[in-house]
């Protein structure tokens, strides 16, 4: 092992394994733990071991036992040595630590170095970086010496800088900061002759400082505990010191984006961007500090805003011109959230949305070429970032008016062509963003159109799903969850449809179905179910299902992937066999039907008896969905059987047949229910009539309603019924005693809801319950519970579920990340419903992939923000917790 | 406005060649950081946008040859945009340093790599100085001051 640093940097590289690399890295490590305490190694011998260190440091090795030996190093009078002192004490110390104070005294005689302003801008820098509360008490006066006294903009720079940071350590240095603002006038804009100390980095120290106090004074407002501290005489000395800055930030903003070329700060052809954008940031602070605060600062907003807002509006004709330019696009982003955030005039917002939809804009890249000439050599390598420039700004421009359309709904809403088009992208954080940018414009005017666009967007991804693409994008995973998000998203906003539009919702329903019904989730079908149901137009709802039934049946073709398609279509000739056949002009016979419903039966009872050697593509199809298939069968037939011609033997015997299939069958469930509807079966048709009649209009609840379909189907039947009901009572106890308790319970929100429904489709949120077995609560705190759902465990591999349930508020932004043990490799999906906002006692649920080896272990870190009644703050949440499984992989 | 939290500088095979945080964070923390966002970006495709959404704030990266530049921006405030000219005029100086800067250079000579970052970006990851000459001067300078400090020792 050489001694040198770059013989270890050499060893560490060359070391064939991970453990000889643990080996070579943990003797360096500990020889120099010996060599920092001898105290006659020679200085070049220390700078080297300290040199190790930080390469150390890098490799994310522990160093903290060499801290006061990197201090010492600033101790020294060569200026090597205080230089590598200043670099390794910023890295590896940071602001909580008590050691800062060993640096006060060293600090102090840099900061006050006579004639090396190179070691002053190392202790500023670092006092910048590590300023604690102390530290800046103590070393705020030298700061403030240097603006006041140093006429070098490489000083000044850095002390603005540098202050900036002081100031917000300690609210009472504000208060002391009248001092510094007035020196900062007289200093930077008292005459002419001080433009020679206004060189760029200076500008960029002085919009620093005006930030950092205008940010201190917007939370000194909004906490009532600080701003008795501020006087009214300082407040209107501040008012004047800005008033009389605001038109020299202008001027600088506008002949930098005007004057000349000079290549130091020359981006692109654009002068300095960095800087612009910081004016502009804090020109948007001063004047928001003038909108919110008391009137101390209303002078602001009379005698400037108009300028401010001319001056943005010519920046941005200015800028428009070439959009291909990165800086360019990053100035008029800076300009767009100003406009937006200070909720300018209509017309700047307009200027501002325009500016967003040109981002979207495809257009030549080929321009941007100059960009990456670093590197060279390997420039072949560097050119997808000029494919992905484009890809950026579309981002940007998606998320911002996402954020920004509560603003100018139409105005965005217009540019609807060119956010589709996003949707195409190649790049699914921006096809996610598009979607819910689009879900988020879509009203009744552009419902249709955009439903159109949705359904073109749903085939796309399903061929790239299916390989039918030249090349796929991204994984299965990815185009699910866009599958379901596109899916429960729009039937929330199946609301929009007028009653006339029914035959375009009902086709544009079975399409969606038609295309993407292998994926989604049972849950997701019974929307499905409860809009086709809630149609009130009869003859458009049974022709259209007559239009989508004939293909099927009569052409004995049966669909045998796409299970969803099949249960609607079961469903609905249990509801609706009667009319249809009567509607199909002997195009459909009652012999379809039951041929069809026999097929499917036999289809799917082959099926969950044997899934190894299923015919069917199992999806995301699992067991239990055939079960709950196999038993929206069982319904239809029995629903059938009290609708079709009562003297047509064969047919109802065959009806019979299939019910009675699965009598003795292996599943619990379906065997008892065969044996149940049997017993009504034999019923006398009146009876069976009443209590086989079609579904009444399905009225959600608020919240809460995850009933399984058969239970919305047979609840409403008993609220009318009762009588007729009561011999069925015993065969049907469990279920009922079931429904009577969510009927005695939930009467009053369905009154309530039955408002709700017509007024607000809010309530139309896809809710979840927990499922029932395999359930286990693994943390609870007053404010949420947590529950995991174990859906499959294998040798080398696990799939679960986590359910979250905010019982006590509102809970909002919740984010949560997991982690497994160190043998195991973890994917998580995304939060379901995708939502992040969770009302109380809703759940949501995040599905998690687990492969590798050992015991399931999971830690959980949820970051979340409570929003409580009786207090305006929300407040952020961080919950942690480790939880143990039995299960071992 | 380009306000830092951290810039990570990681290679194509996921080791990490530089690290700079703006804001106090346990070494625990920044272990996750390090290890999340490496796999993220290292997993991302040549075509995707080069920001991400991560835990509560916005990350933007950039590939440079076989180094990736990983930058924490503040939420809300940070533009994007602006910071990947922030990350290129990092490298863009670099480059100028060094003469056609490559991985090698940053890896042996980290120190200087720090500084220059240093010089150009400060306290709590704030943008000082946006002249690359001024940095390529002031390092220029500094550079110097060393080798005299190490050729008076060899003399004395």
């Amino acid at each position: 092992m050489g001694s040198s640093l770059k013989s270890f940097i050499k060893d560490v590289r060359n070391a064939k394994t991970f453990s000889d690399e643990r080996t070579i890295i943990t003797k360096q490590s500990a020889k120099i733990r010996t060599k920092l305490r001898d105290d006659h190694l020679s200085s070049s011998k220390k700078r080297e071991n300290i040199q190790k260190l930080l390469y150390l440091y890098i490799l994310g090795e522990p160093t903290h036992f060499a801290q006061v030996e990197c201090i010492n190093l600033i101790a020294s009078d060569q200026f090597v040595d205080k230089r590598l002192g200043y670099l390794s004490t910023s890295l590896l110390l940071d602001e909580s630590q008590d050691l800062l104070t060993l640096l006060t005294n060293l600090l102090n005689n840099d900061l006050n170095h006579p004639n090396n302003k190179y070691i002053v801008s190392l202790a500023l820098s670092t006092l910048g970086s590590l300023s604690s509360y102390d530290l800046a008490k103590d070393l705020y006066p030298d700061v403030l010496h240097l603006i006041e006294t140093s006429n070098d903009p490489f000083i000044l720079s850095k002390s603005l800088q540098c202050l900036s940071k002081l100031i917000s350590k300690d609210f009472e240095l504000t208060i002391l900061s009248i001092l510094p603002i007035d020196i900062f006038v007289k200093k930077f804009f008292s005459n002419n002759k001080n433009d020679l100390l206004l060189t760029n980095n200076v500008w960029l120290g002085i919009c620093k400082f005006l930030q950092s106090i205008v940010i201190l004074l917007l939370s000194s407002f909004s906490s009532s505990s600080n701003s008795d501290l501020l006087s009214d005489q300082f407040l209107t000395d501040l008012n004047h010191c800005f008033s009389s800055i605001i038109p020299k930030l202008f001027y600088q903003l506008s002949s930098l984006n005007i004057k000349n070329y000079e290549s130091s700060y020359d981006v692109q052809g654009v002068r300095d961007p960095f800087l612009q954008c910081e004016i502009i940031l804090t020109l948007k602070y001063l004047f928001k500090l003038s909108k919110l605060s008391t009137n101390h600062f209303i002078s602001l907003i009379n005698d400037h805003y108009n300028k401010f807002m001319d001056l943005l509006t010519q920046l941005i004709n200015n800028s428009s011109l070439n959009l291909n330019k990165n800086p360019n696009n990053a100035i008029l982003y800076e300009i767009t959230m100003t406009i937006f955030e200070l909720e300018m005039d209509q017309s700047l917002r307009l200027l501002g949305v325009n500016i967003l939809a040109n981002f979207l804009k495809p257009y030549n890249n080929n321009n941007n070429n100059n960009n990456s000439t670093v590197m060279q050599g390997k420039r072949s390598k560097n050119n997808h970032i000029n494919n992905s420039n484009s890809n950026n700004i579309k981002y940007v421009a998606l998320n911002t008016l996402i954020k920004v359309i509560k603003y100018e709904p139409c105005a965005i809403a217009k540019h609807r062509k060119f956010i589709s088009q996003c949707l195409y992208d190649t790049d699914i954080s921006i096809k996610f963003k598009a979607l819910e940018l689009t879900f988020t414009i879509l009203n009744k005017d552009n419902l249709v159109e955009l439903t159109e666009e949705l359904i073109k967007f749903l085939k796309d991804i399903f061929s790239n799903n299916n390989g039918t693409h030249d090349y796929v994008y991204f994984d299965i995973d990815e185009s699910n969850d866009l599958i379901n998000y596109t899916v429960d998203n729009f039937l929330k906003k199946c609301d929009l449809f007028d009653s006339n539009q029914d035959a375009i919702k009902l086709r544009s329903l079975f399409e969606i179905l038609k295309i993407v019904g292998n994926m989604i989730s049972i849950d997701q079908l019974n929307e499905f179910l409860i809009i086709i149901n809630n149609i009130e137009n009869w003859q458009v709802k049974i022709n259209s299902l007559i239009e989508n039934i004939s293909n099927n049946m009569i052409n004995n073709r049966i669909v045998t992937n796409n299970i969803s398609w099949n249960l609607i279509m079961v469903w609905s000739i249990g509801e609706y066999g009667d009319s249809i056949i009567t509607k199909a002009n002997g195009n459909i016979t009652s012999n379809h039907l039951i041929n069809y419903l026999n097929q499917l039966n036999i289809l799917y009872s082959q099926n969950f008896k044997n899934p190894l050697i299923s015919n069917l593509s199992i999806n995301k199809h699992s067991y239990s969905d055939y079960i709950t298939m196999i038993q929206y069968i069982l319904t239809s037939a029995l629903k059938l059987s009290s609708k079709i011609n009562q003297s047509d033997a064969h047919n109802i015997e065959s009806l019979r047949q299939i019910i009675l299939s699965h009598q003795k069958d292996s599943n619990l469930m379906l065997q008892i229910k065969s044996n149940q509807y049997e017993s009504i079966f034999n019923q006398g048709i009146n009876i069976k009539r009443i209590i086989l009649d079609s579904m009444p209009k399905f009225i959600k609840q608020a919240d809460n309603n995850n009933n399984t379909s058969d239970h919305n189907k047979i609840q409403p039947n008993q609220n009318r019924n009762n009588n007729q009901n009561e011999l069925l009572l015993d065969l049907l106890s469990d279920i009922n005693d079931n429904l009577n308790q969510e009927k005695s319970t939930s009467s009053g929100p369905i009154t309530v809801s039955n408002n709700n429904h017509n007024s607000k489709p809010i309530s139309k949120t896809t809710t979840l319950t927990l499922p029932k077995d395999n359930i286990d609560l693994i943390f609870k705190t007053d404010l949420l519970e947590v529950y995991s759902h174990i859906i499959d465990v294998q040798p080398g591999n696990a799939h679960l579920e986590l359910f979250f349930k905010p019982i006590k508020t509102f809970v909002k932004s919740m984010h949560s990340l997991c982690a497994v043990s160190k043998q195991q490799k973890l994917t998580l999906g995304h939060l379901y419903p995708h939502n992040t906002d969770i009302e109380m006692n809703q759940i949501v649920k995040q599905s998690l992939k687990i492969v590798g080896s050992g015991k399931l272990k999971l830690r959980v870190k949820l970051t979340l923000v409570t929003v409580s009644s009786n207090s305006i703050s929300d407040k952020t949440q961080e919950i942690q917790f480790d939880y143990k499984f039995n299960e071992t992989i | 406005m380009t306000q830092l939290r951290y810039l990570l500088l990681i290679s194509r095979q996921g080791k990490v060649r530089l690290m700079k945080w703006y804001t106090p964070l346990s070494s625990k923390e920044k272990t996750k950081i390090t290890n999340e966002l490496t796999q993220t970006v290292l997993a991302r495709k040549p075509k995707m946008c080069n920001i991400i959404n991560y835990s509560d704030h916005k990350v933007v990266y950039r590939r440079y040859a076989s180094l990736y530049f990983i930058a924490g921006i503040t939420p809300d405030i940070g533009n994007e945009l602006l910071t990947l000219e922030l990350i290129h005029r990092y490298v863009e100086t670099m480059d100028a340093y060094f003469g056609n800067v490559c991985e090698l250079d940053i890896i042996f000579n980290f120190t200087k790599a720090y500084d220059i970052l240093n010089e150009m970006i400060m306290c709590d990851g704030s943008l000082a100085e946006s002249s690359k000459r001024n940095i390529l001067q002031t390092m220029t300078a500094m550079d110097s001051m060393d080798n005299h400090d190490k050729l008076d020792r060899v003399l004395s």
